[in-house]
């Protein structure tokens, strides 16, 4: 009898964690969630175009993003950050790859100098060099309409830094596979293409992914440089311009947040079809770092 | 810091190509027969762009030897000083801004003087307070394009009737019975001034012609800046406060929303026809009654430097062109800006517009907006909080004395000298012949030794106003030499005798008071 209420108490408490841990994760990801789904009723609303005090859109409609498309600069903007994305995610990737390949694999001198002092450079907030970055920059004429590849050009040059997740998996491929390829006759880009890069398609897409994210989020430099030019903004800055007055914000709060979701269509598109990828990339890089 | 270097040296690698692109744009190139490439930056509100594209395609059809291409960008007015600073050379030919930006921009070098006949253009046809805008030193630097920045009141007519529009007090207390807001962003420099300014508190920098600030002219920390941080709990204790200055509180719950003009739209949707405008109301502290006061400005079109003179004087053309009556008129009927034009402020459709009307009626108690530090702002916004917080008259002295101090930080030196003959006419010398300052109170005390000039006047320090002088003398003229603009240009004060005299001076009345002892 007591063994037996012993049982069932075992399998109550059980149910009990389950229940508490189940109510906190609910909790957390409403908080999580409320914004998102707050984003999108703003931009399905049309009754007006301000902040409201409430939720739920009197009337529901398309004319956000009609508008988004047909009234403003969007296209361009999302235009630009495409082609920025696309540039930056192959010519990142490749770079990032080879650094870490060289850095994994090869025994240079200054090595490990070199890699040291990438990683006190890499302490340095990126906005330090903001205003320098901008004039050089613009007396390369990559500024205002050019601002898509001259903002390219920064983001691909610091690329070379980001390698360490990356380097991190590497070193996790045994060393032998590099030596047999080599008895075999193979060179060091042979083992590289044909023995490491199979291996570790987890770590090309995690690099891919990272590096096409990132221009759509950046709003500092990308402002700077496009110095009020319409035609060389990003999607960041352009929808910033949209709400900057009290004015505009007023007239355009709900065609922001139209902006928004569209924003968050293609990168949720790309993280659902390589999310198994990406999990495997970040957690496999941590394995020796 | 690692995109910079990596960036130099992918910049290494790159300089041929560069090389080439640079060579194939280089600058804004005139062409010949008067046809230019511009950019010109205007206010992103919706239609402006637009409509200001029609005007300049008017002004080439009017003008056959001027062709402009624009390149027309919207930005927000308030950023355009900032963003032509971060950049002049690649900045806007053309370029819209408000008012309080000019010192930062003629400091910048980015605006271009306008000629003479351009000058006496503007003076003729735009009203005072624009002009004054535009001015720095003796020359304009900017063409006035609204007058129309300022705020007042917007109510729920279903909330407040009419007869409780003129008191604060009543006013809250409606908002407070009926579970309804009072909107106004006290916690913001440009609107507590209401308070400051309405019981007759000063606050005014001084800049010399390069833009620089050189003293400040600041009486908040005044018996009168109690009173005034008193009205303000009137708010600000209240249940009904809301510290924000946007119409779309009217959908929050607000019944009183305190803005400006840009907000008419939005007000519009939210109440319809039960929207009411009217100027601000009065506040009553200790018995006496105080009606708020405002800040008043507006917009201002200006010319980047050029290095083709000839360009330059296009641009002019054009910008007089842009800021004339028909096209500052053109954007009252498709925005509601408000004219600085004088001819466009008496038409028929400007007199009636009734958010005009208030914002008029509320100019009659508006401060005009000068250059003011940009340190000034967060520092005298505080004092919102200050009113919010204090629980006693003393905490609120504390915090005007700690105001004071700052704003005093933000400058070398501030204060009134008494210059003259007796000091070697050094303007700077606040140790020797600096005013003792309390509120709006200026008193000084001086042996003036015989010599053949007596003369001088209270001027801010390194400063030459001509405004406090011989003929603001109420009390005393009979020591001076009588006011002649012939001899006397810069309205000195010239004594008759040498002597130990007491000069006391109101800045808020400007009225001087002279006692020989």
């Amino acid at each position: 009898m007591n063994e037996n209420k012993k049982h069932m108490g075992l399998k109550a408490k059980e149910r009990l964690s389950n229940t508490v841990i189940y109510a906190i994760l609910i909790v957390m990801s409403i908080v999580w969630l409320i914004p998102f789904v707050f984003l999108v009723f703003e931009s399905f609303r049309v009754e007006s175009t301000y902040q409201v005090g409430y939720v739920i859109p009197k009337q529901f409609g398309f004319d956000n993003y009609i508008n988004l498309f047909t009234k403003t600069d969007f296209p361009i903007w999302f235009k630009n950050t495409l082609v920025i994305g696309l540039f930056v995610s192959v010519i990142q990737t490749v770079i990032v790859l080879c650094m870490s390949y060289t850095l994994s694999r090869l025994r240079f001198k200054g090595r490990k100098g070199l890699m040291n002092i990438m990683l006190v450079l890499g302490f340095f907030p990126g906005f330090l060099s903001l205003v320098i970055l901008y004039k050089v920059l613009s007396w390369l004429n990559l500024t205002s309409a050019n601002s898509v590849p001259g903002l390219i050009l920064v983001y691909v040059a610091s690329s070379g830094m980001g390698y360490y997740v990356s380097k991190g998996f590497f070193d996790t491929i045994s060393r032998s596979l590099d030596e047999a390829a080599r008895v075999d006759g193979a060179t060091r880009f042979q083992v590289f293409t044909k023995v490491i890069m199979p291996l570790s398609k987890p770590i090309v897409i995690y690099t891919i992914l990272t590096a096409f994210m990132g221009p759509w989020g950046d709003f500092m430099l990308a402002k700077y440089v496009s110095h009020a030019t319409s035609a060389g903004m990003n999607v960041a800055v352009g929808l910033q311009t949209m709400i900057s007055t009290p004015a505009s914000l007023a007239a355009n709060y709900t065609m922001f947040c139209a902006g928004g979701v569209v924003v968050a269509i293609p990168i949720t598109i790309l993280f659902m079809c390589l999310q198994k990828y990406y999990v495997e990339g970040v957690t496999g890089g941590a394995v020796k770092g | 810091m690692k995109k910079l270097v990596s960036l130099l040296l992918a910049v290494l690698m790159l300089c041929t190509m560069a090389a080439c692109s640079k060579g194939g744009e280089g600058g804004g190139t005139p062409t010949a027969g008067g046809t230019y490439d511009i950019t010109v930056w205007v206010s992103e509100v919706a239609g402006i762009a637009e409509l200001t594209k029609q005007q300049i395609d008017r002004f080439n059809e009017e003008n056959e030897d001027l062709t402009f291409n624009a390149t027309i960008e919207g930005i927000s007015e308030a950023d355009a000083a900032t963003l032509m600073i971060t950049d002049v050379e690649s900045g806007a030919d053309l370029y819209c801004f408000a008012q309080d930006q000019t010192a930062r921009l003629v400091q910048a070098g980015a605006l271009n003087v306008l000629g003479q006949a351009a000058s006496e253009a503007v003076k003729a046809r735009d009203d005072a307070g624009s002009v004054m805008a535009a001015t720095f030193g003796d020359s304009l630097y900017a063409y006035p394009m609204t007058s129309d920045n300022g705020f007042f009141m917007y109510y729920d007519k279903s909330v407040i009737s009419e007869d409780m529009i003129d008191d604060l007090a009543t006013l809250v207390k409606a908002c407070e019975d009926n579970n309804k807001f009072f909107s106004m962003n006290y916690s913001s420099a440009w609107y507590n001034s209401a308070w400051f300014f309405g019981t007759g508190c000063v606050s005014q920098w001084i800049t010399d012609d390069t833009g620089a600030f050189t003293g400040v002219v600041d009486t908040y920390n005044s018996p009168e800046g109690m009173t005034a941080l008193k009205g303000m709990q009137i708010l600000a204790k209240s249940n009904a406060k809301n510290d924000s200055g946007s119409g779309e509180d009217f959908s929050k719950g607000s019944a009183v929303v305190v803005s400006g003009t840009w907000d008419v739209n939005t007000v519009q949707s939210i109440l319809g026809d039960n929207m009411g405008v009217a100027d601000l109301p009065s506040f009553t502290v200790d018995g006496n009654t105080y009606h708020m006061g405002s800040f008043s400005g507006g917009k201002l079109m200006g010319v980047k430097p050029q290095t083709d003179p000839e360009k330059a004087a296009a641009l002019q053309r054009l910008a007089l062109y842009l800021t004339d009556e028909t096209c500052q008129l053109e954007r009252f009927n498709s925005n509601g800006w408000g004219p600085s034009n004088v001819a466009a402020k008496a038409s028929d459709d400007v007199q009636s517009n009734p958010v005009l009307a208030a914002l008029g009626a509320q100019n009659n108690y508006a401060t005009v907006q000068g250059q003011v530090n940009d340190g000034w702002w967060a520092k005298a916004g505080d004092l919102g909080h200050l009113a919010a917080q204090a629980e006693s008259d003393e905490e609120l002295q504390a915090g005007l004395a700690l105001y004071e101090e700052q704003v005093k930080g933000l400058i070398g030196a501030t204060g009134y000298v008494f210059v003259g003959a007796w000091n070697g006419w050094d303007n700077a010398d606040l140790e020797g012949f600096g005013m003792e300052q309390d509120g709006n109170v200026l008193t000084i005390t001086l042996d003036v030794p015989e010599s053949d000039y007596m003369g001088g006047r209270i001027v801010p320090v390194t400063s030459w106003d001509t405004n406090l002088g011989c003929q603001q003398v109420t009390e005393g003229a009979d020591l001076i030499v009588e006011y002649d603009e012939a001899s006397n240009g810069d309205n000195n004060i010239i004594f008759l005798a040498p002597g130990n005299y007491t000069v006391t001076c109101d800045v808020s009345t400007s009225e001087i008071k002279i006692v020989k002892n």
